[in-house]
């Protein structure tokens, strides 16, 4: 990468002293359509790398272990894990809403970025999509399974009965059964809807016979006419149109859970954009924490350019700083409601560390300071270096701080729900939640799967959208005129296949 | 039966179809044949008693025919029919109410029992009782669990090997002989401090037959009181204090509300005198109270000192002399120096408040402290006048026994041969020093009779499985003197005896079981007494009418130049009975030992209490909050003449310093407990020696060393809150209305509702009935009667500590104990201690009841928040929304859930794993014998809370139906429905009922001006409301301004302009 001039031209990786601000292209290098197919393509088809058996074998147990402890945790009780009085809900709904929010990025980048024709999103969307249903898999089975009987979930669904027993409407919890399963719905048929040109094509160049079955089963029949184009792009439109909504009523969905209640600290009308916030925060962090690795294990730093990874860290950045204005908001309601209450639990239930406020506000040390501390700095304080653009640019600065807000927003659902569960109303009851090992491998069986399902999306299916990741090619342009000194064929012989 | 079926009318138009010529003449004939339910058999059925008995002789007839009937036969002597034969006035799944009476040391707690189909399940008090008010104690609650404890003493042993009834019955009949022959020599009983006429009279009858038996009693829980009363009184003199007329009460070193009361009339009487005079109270009455560290009386003190116990005598001889120069007595006990920590203003205004109550005034010292205190206590009563005012007493033959160490002096002087053990557990209660066990190797016939296999039973040559007072006849004198019967509900269920039946047959008496040997008693108490009721009305009533002993004329003569020591240096350690087990009798109770104790709110184990001042000394220190949870205890080492012990330290706030309280009772051998009591505390009676049975100088060090203790509320500060609102007399009668203007309720705007709350205030409410409760923290003691009455009337299962530690303990009911001090909430040294109790508040506007997903938890149309199980899928949803954290989620299959620690395969026992299907389940079917039929057993992943009791309201509107019959007048009887908390409850201090009828007692307190709700700010409208606590200070005494002070007071001064019925929902 060139090293941009700061007040003299050149700036931008393509700048040049003629044209200082010419208009970035979405891939690099002045790839071709072919070498798009045969690059993406090749991933699919090529032999199996050692290195994905290893992934996959570590994370598969994880997943199996994980699997395992469900299965204690049905057969046995909520008890194997720690939750207790004043802590009905632990790591299973922290968990449940960080992976929610995670799945997240993927439909924001699908449907409101393709809304907002943001062209940059067709190279990263497919895998922030697929990463979307995994996550949203990962969420689901945390409301399954953390019920106290499992086996009467069908409870929440509203079937008529010869009790005449409807579920509660009121509940946000089933709201919350609603909208999680809607968007998993929508997401899967606008994900499998974009993955169909694709399919086409990998039919079209497989080369068993397995394989043009199994994708040509897949691929509906595409054919490429001008009349499926047609009907195809329309469909894509009215879903995209259909996901956007979603985006934002899941996740203000999932915080009526708390915002409804009347617990301090969850009693908080900020949370609906508060944590749409979030979840957007913490999905970009995660579509970049996936991406980086498998760009550069397949190099496709020309389809996934640094300009992808400049720009999700500046909504990272954005998004970041969103949501530590809401924790301060909440901070400040707290301070100028008057309420006691909802002082304590900002004050004594999570601010005051041992070091400094404990001493300035002279309160006792926070039990869960640490957890409060870990989230503002994760995710807050972490993320102000993207304002300088060498830290946007530095793929391992990008990482760390990916890794950062992931655990930072963790952190976050474990301060909103445990920090204020565990001292409420009347002292008498106040306690502390610790998690036992079935709490830990529940959480960590989860990233196993998660994990898992990625690494058999990337190595079955295109990680990238072929069909639209050609659409935004200069050479999609109909007046495109090829530049005469470059040939194709010399550009696709480099492909290593 | 017949029902009246409420046909719709006949739609006006349209055509009318008939079934049936019958219906188209529309006969009146046909009418009633069409109303019964039965309209084929029912005209035999119902035609009379007779017919249906008839059946029932044939059906009963049939089945011994098909040889099913064995089962029904297989003990001739019984006299229970067994329900196959269907008992003419048993309708199953009825309860039956049957009169008894749990002996105690000091005089049996009269009761009434349910049984349901020949099981009894839960235990009242007898409200006919003329010393009851139909509350009970806590033990009494506990105790039916004891009949049903799986572990309990089921078979005879001889010699540690299992033996059997017939064996037994020939050692007795091959023993008496040789008894009989030598006049009884080297024959000696040794029991437990029992009333009982009964036993009386058959001791009487062994000493008649064998004059050198020698007889001897132990009371475990070391308390000198008979002998300071014989000292004092004269011989046979039991004293009734009149709480209720004495308007200054001292208590030095007294629990005369918790331990010191085995009856619940102290309390009844005590509470009846906390009303302030607007509410129909002539006077409330002032409690001085000085102890070493914090019990139910102190915390209701309006005046607490704390003070080593071994500086008790020393403080009594002071305010002994103080009241002597007050009144003009003379008192001759001076002490050189006493240097004692206290205020000598302290003792010379409380003595002017007693002299000013001449009379009226009461003065308790401890039953443990030493006799010559007991004594001083006395003297202080006389120059008061008190004796014969609020003192007095009956007085009773005296019966000839000797104290323990006698005995024991017998049998290491080779006297004793033959050693019967009755319901008593020497070998682990016996001071240390007499070394029992030792010297009962040297006896060559110890039979040992108890309920559990206990320390004792162990090493006796003979130990034969005793009954329960539930399972037994017996008798024995109510608090009052009056004569009660001890009756059995149930067949013993394991075969064993009682204590009367070895008596019996000891005594060569020819009829050794059942009634007949009570009934003897009975005749002759009814004739000294005079009385004319027979046998059946003295069961039906549950005493004999007129039966009480008429008062003796007391007249003090206490030696009162009797030494009394001066305090002893350094540590001391004290060792009172538990709160909960007692003297260790009730170690295998699950109840009670997952009952949070009152004060300190440890379970399952017993812990050295101690101020905080004396464990920075010792260097033990503070828990973080962020272990507060799993909170470790330093173990300290207490030694006492050599003998040391290490148990976990505890901080006790209100402790006095260089002061260790260890209760009794815990720390049983291996062995000689169930399942419940293994492993479960430490055994403090290896510290008692006989001279010093309370109290002894110790050295304590840490050792370094942590233990686990499973504490229910490790938050003992309101911070502020105002949860538990008091203020003193004074102020109240200033300011009536204190209660509701403080915290958040003085400034908090007046909720407006965007939207239509349901309400159900209004008049024209669904139900006839809106139920409420309101509860008097005046009067609550704290004493857990109502927690325990609560679980047995609710079947709520106990968890076992692993599960307590992580808070998961399943009390619908919790007491909440608060420490608040005016100048820092935090402080340790000299805090006041509040009682709340708090089950679901019933919210009109139920927070828990929006989130349910699955509409488990819903409003009935009579105001309850009710919960159902079916339906519930365990979301916990409810419980994290509910602000009093009252809901109780089953985390396990608690009633199936076995509570030893599972070990399966290869996985070490301390992986506290449970494998909840791999695992043994299900529930003995001993303790499901003691279920409610009545409250469904409720399995894991259900969340479970208060409902008032619902299936007694269900019952008692069921009933008044009944009445009703087909007339229209439905109401419930006022007051008619009790809760099992409020039932249970001696200070009355819970009040539920009707809010909607005018004339109940709960809509009267609705007016009260010391009522306010918790939590008013969040308009949840809670149907539960609290009365506000009043103490009532001497203003002349060292530091009356800060009684009651407790709460900053800003927020009451400056809004008083603030509207008072904002919020008030269930205002009327």
């Amino acid at each position: 990468m060139e090293q941009p001039k700061i007040l003299g031209i050149p700036i931008g990786p393509h700048a040049t002293a003629e044209e200082p601000l010419p208009r970035v292209p979405h891939v690099y290098n002045d790839r071709s359509m072919g070498w798009v197919t045969q690059r993406i393509c090749g991933i699919v088809e090529g032999p199996t790398p050692l290195w994905w058996w290893l992934a996959l074998a570590f994370f598969g147990s994880i997943a199996l272990i994980g699997t395992g402890c469900i299965v204690y945790l049905i057969s046995t009780g909520v008890g194997v894990w720690g939750l207790n009085h004043p802590v009905g809900w632990a790591w299973d709904i922290t968990n449940f809403v960080f992976w929610i929010g995670i799945g997240h990025a993927g439909t924001l980048i699908s449907a409101v970025l393709f809304l907002t024709r943001q062209k940059w999103r067709t190279s990263i969307n497919r895998a922030s999509e697929a990463m979307t249903l995994f996550a949203v898999i990962c969420a689901g089975i945390f409301p399954g399974i953390h019920v106290g009987r499992v086996w009467m979930v069908w409870f929440l669904a509203p079937i008529p009965n010869s009790n005449a027993i409807w579920p509660n409407f009121r509940s946000p919890l089933l709201w919350d059964v609603f909208a999680v399963s809607t968007y998993f719905t929508v997401s899967v048929i606008f994900w499998y809807m974009g993955l169909i040109p694709d399919l086409a094509t990998l039919r079209d160049r497989a080369s068993n016979k397995l394989a043009r079955y199994a994708y040509g089963f897949l691929a509906l029949g595409w054919r490429g006419g001008n009349r499926q184009w047609r009907h195809y792009e329309m469909a894509y439109l009215l879903l995209a149109a259909l996901s956007t909504p979603l985006v934002l009523s899941v996740h203000s969905v999932v915080s009526f859970d708390f915002a409804t209640s009347v617990i301090p600290g969850w009693h908080t009308t900020i949370f609906p954009p508060y944590f749409v916030a979030g979840a957007i925060f913490g999905g970009f962090a995660m579509v970049l924490t996936l991406m980086l690795p498998a760009r550069a294990i397949y190099g496709l730093h020309d389809l996934i350019t640094d300009r992808h990874i400049d720009v999700m860290c500046k909504i990272i950045l954005l998004t970041g700083s969103i949501v530590g204005y809401a924790y301060c908001m909440e901070f400040f309601t707290a301070a100028y409601s008057g309420n006691p209450y909802e002082q304590w639990v900002f004050l004594r239930n999570r601010m005051a560390d041992p070091f400094i406020f404990s001493k300035i506000f002279d309160v006792p040390v926070a039990p869960y300071w640490w957890a409060y501390w870990a989230m503002m700095s994760l995710n807050v304080i972490s993320p102000q270096i993207f304002w300088m653009r060498w830290a946007r640019h530095n793929i391992y600065v990008v990482y760390a701080v990916c890794m950062c807000v992931n655990a930072g927003m963790w952190f976050e659902r474990f301060v909103i729900i445990v920090t204020s569960l565990h001292r409420d109303f009347l002292p008498s009851s106040w306690g502390m939640f610790h998690p036992t090992w079935v709490d830990i491998w529940t959480f960590a069986g989860t990233h196993g799967i998660f994990v898992s399902l990625f690494l058999l999306f990337i190595r079955f299916l295109p990680m990238i959208a072929i069909a639209e990741v050609k659409g935004v090619l200069p050479e999609a342009d109909p007046h495109y005129q090829p530049p005469e000194k470059k040939s194709h064929p010399a550009h696709e012989a480099e492909v290593p296949v | 039966m017949k029902r009246t079926f409420q046909h719709p009318a006949e739609p006006k138009t349209g055509k009318k179809y008939w079934r049936s010529v019958e219906e188209l003449a529309d006969t009146p004939k046909f009418r009633e044949w069409l109303s019964r339910e039965f309209p084929a058999g029912a005209a035999e059925l119902e035609m009379d008693g007779l017919s249906r008995r008839s059946f029932v002789q044939l059906m009963g007839a049939s089945l011994a025919l098909a040889g099913l009937g064995f089962s029904g036969c297989r003990r001739p002597e019984i006299h229970f029919a067994a329900l196959s034969k269907s008992v003419e006035w048993s309708i199953p799944g009825k309860a039956l109410y049957y009169t008894s009476a749990m002996p105690t040391r000091t005089g049996a707690v009269p009761l009434v029992v349910t049984t349901y189909d020949g099981r009894p399940t839960k235990i009242e008090g007898n409200p006919l009782h003329p010393a009851s008010n139909g509350a009970t104690t806590l033990h009494a609650q506990a105790s039916i669990l004891d009949l049903y404890n799986p572990d309990r003493s089921k078979i005879f042993l001889e010699n540690g090997k299992e033996s059997d009834r017939q064996k037994f019955d020939a050692y007795l009949a091959g023993l008496l002989p040789k008894l009989a022959a030598s006049a009884g020599a080297g024959l000696a009983f040794l029991a437990d401090v029992n009333n009982s006429p009964t036993r009386e009279r058959l001791k009487q009858e062994i000493l008649k037959k064998y004059p050198q038996a020698k007889w001897a009693v132990h009371d475990p829980t070391g308390s000198l009181q008979a002998e300071a009363v014989a000292t004092a009184f004269g011989p046979g003199v039991t004293l009734t204090p009149q709480i209720e007329k004495a308007d200054v009460i001292v208590a030095l070193d007294s629990d005369f509300l918790g331990l010191d009361s085995e009856s619940t009339g102290y309390t009844r009487q005590f509470a009846a005198r906390r009303k302030p005079p607007k509410e129909g109270g002539s006077s409330m009455n002032r409690l001085y109270v000085v102890e070493n560290r914090y019990t139910l009386t102190g915390g209701m003190a309006d005046h607490r000192l704390r003070l080593k116990a071994s500086q008790i005598p020393a403080l009594t001889v002071k305010l002994a002399q103080a009241v002597a120069n007050l009144t003009g007595n003379n008192f001759a006990v001076t002490l050189a120096e006493i240097p004692l920590p206290v205020d000598q203003q302290w003792i010379d205004e409380c003595a002017a408040d007693l002299v000013s109550a001449k009379g009226k005034s009461l003065i308790f010292v401890g039953p443990r402290q030493p006799v010559a205190t007991q004594i001083l206590g006395f003297a202080i009563n006389s120059f008061l006048g008190n004796i014969g005012q609020t003192i007095t007493g009956f007085t009773q033959a005296v019966s000839q026994q000797i104290p323990l160490p006698e005995l024991v002096k017998a049998i290491q002087q080779k006297a004793v041969s033959t050693l019967f053990i009755l319901e008593s557990n020497p070998v682990y209660t016996a001071p240390v020093d007499l070394k029992f066990d030792d010297s009962m190797k040297s006896v060559t016939d110890v039979v040992h009779l108890g309920l559990r296999k206990d320390e004792t039973a162990l090493v006796s040559k003979w130990h034969v499985p005793g009954t329960h007072y539930l399972e037994s006849w017996s008798d024995a004198l109510g608090p009052d003197g009056t004569y009660v019967p001890v009756q059995p509900m149930i067949q013993p269920l394991f075969g064993g005896l009682s204590a009367n039946d070895v008596l019996a047959a000891v005594a060569g008496l020819k009829i050794p079981q059942g009634a007949e040997v009570v009934k003897e008693t009975f005749a002759k108490v009814k004739e000294t007494a005079g009385s004319t009721a027979d046998w059946s009305s003295f069961l039906r009533n549950g005493y004999l009418e007129n039966s009480a002993p008429s008062p003796a004329a007391l007249t003090f003569s206490g030696p009162l130049a009797a030494a009394v020591s001066p305090p002893a240096e350094g540590v001391e350690v004290v060792f009172p009975p538990d709160y909960k087990i007692q003297d260790g009798s009730y170690i295998d109770n699950g109840w009670l030992q997952e009952l949070p104790d009152p004060i300190t709110k440890l379970t399952w184990d017993n812990a050295a209490l101690m101020s905080r001042k004396m464990a920075d000394k010792l260097g033990i220190g503070r828990p973080t909050h962020s272990d507060e949870q799993h909170l470790e205890s330093e173990m300290i080492k207490i030694t006492v003449e050599g003998r040391s012990l290490e148990v976990p330290a505890m901080v006790a706030p209100g402790h006095a310093d260089d002061s260790i309280t260890l209760p009794l009772g815990y720390g049983h051998a291996e062995g000689a407990t169930g399942k419940i009591g293994r492993g479960s505390g430490f055994n403090a009676y290896q510290l008692v020696a006989s001279a010093a049975s309370y109290f002894a100088v110790a050295t304590v060090e840490k050792t370094g060393k942590t233990y686990q203790l499973a504490i229910t509320q490790e938050h003992n500060q309101m911070e502020g809150r105002a949860v538990v609102r008091e203020a003193t007399l004074e102020h109240f009668e200033e300011k009536p209305e204190f209660a509701k203007t403080m915290f958040m309720d003085s400034h908090s705007p007046p909720n407006i509702s965007l939207y239509k709350n349901p309400d159900y205030t209004s008049p024209e409410r669904k139900s006839p009935e809106q139920w409420g409760m309101v509860i008097d923290l005046n009067s609550c003691v704290g004493c857990n009667a109502c927690v325990i009455a609560c679980q047995a009337e609710n079947n709520i299962p106990i968890v076992g500590k692993e599960q307590v530690i992580n808070n998961r303990e399943m009390h619908w009911l919790r007491i909440d104990r608060y420490f608040a001090s005016a100048e820092d909430e935090h402080n340790e040294t000299e805090p006041e201690m509040v009682m709340q109790p708090l089950g679901c508040q019933q919210c009109e506007n139920a927070p828990c009841e929006t989130v349910c997903p699955v509409n488990a938890t819903v409003h009935s149309d009579d105001g309850l928040n009710v919960m159902v199980y079916n339906r519930c899928i365990g979301t916990r949803y409810c419980a994290n929304n509910c602000p009093f954290k009252v809901r109780r989620f089953n985390f396990f299959n608690y009633n199936e859930r076995p509570l030893e620690k599972m070990k399966i395969g290869p996985l070490p026992e301390s992986s506290g794993l449970y494998f909840g299907p791999l695992t043994k389940k299900g529930t003995e079917d001993l303790i499901k014998m003691q279920k409610n039929p009545n409250v469904t057993v409720r399995i894991r992943g259900v969340m479970e809370k208060c409902t008032y009791c619902i299936q007694r309201i269900e019952e008692g509107r069921i009933q008044s139906r009944v009445k009703a019959g087909a007339s229209d007048n439905l109401k419930i009887p006022t007051d008619s429905i009790q809760s099992a908390c409020q039932q249970a409850c001696a200070a009355e201090a819970i009040t539920f009922g009707d809010l909607k009828d005018p004339d109940s007692r709960v809509a009267k307190l609705q007016d009260n001006p010391r009522r306010y709700r918790l939590l008013e700010y969040l308009n949840v409208q809670t149907r539960t409301s609290y009365l506000a606590r009043l103490r009532n200070p001497n203003p002349k005494m060292p530091g009356a301004g800060k009684v009651a002070d407790i709460y900053p007071d800003e927020h009451a001064e400056g809004h008083d302009s603030k509207d008072q019925h904002q919020g008030e929902g269930t205002h009327h």
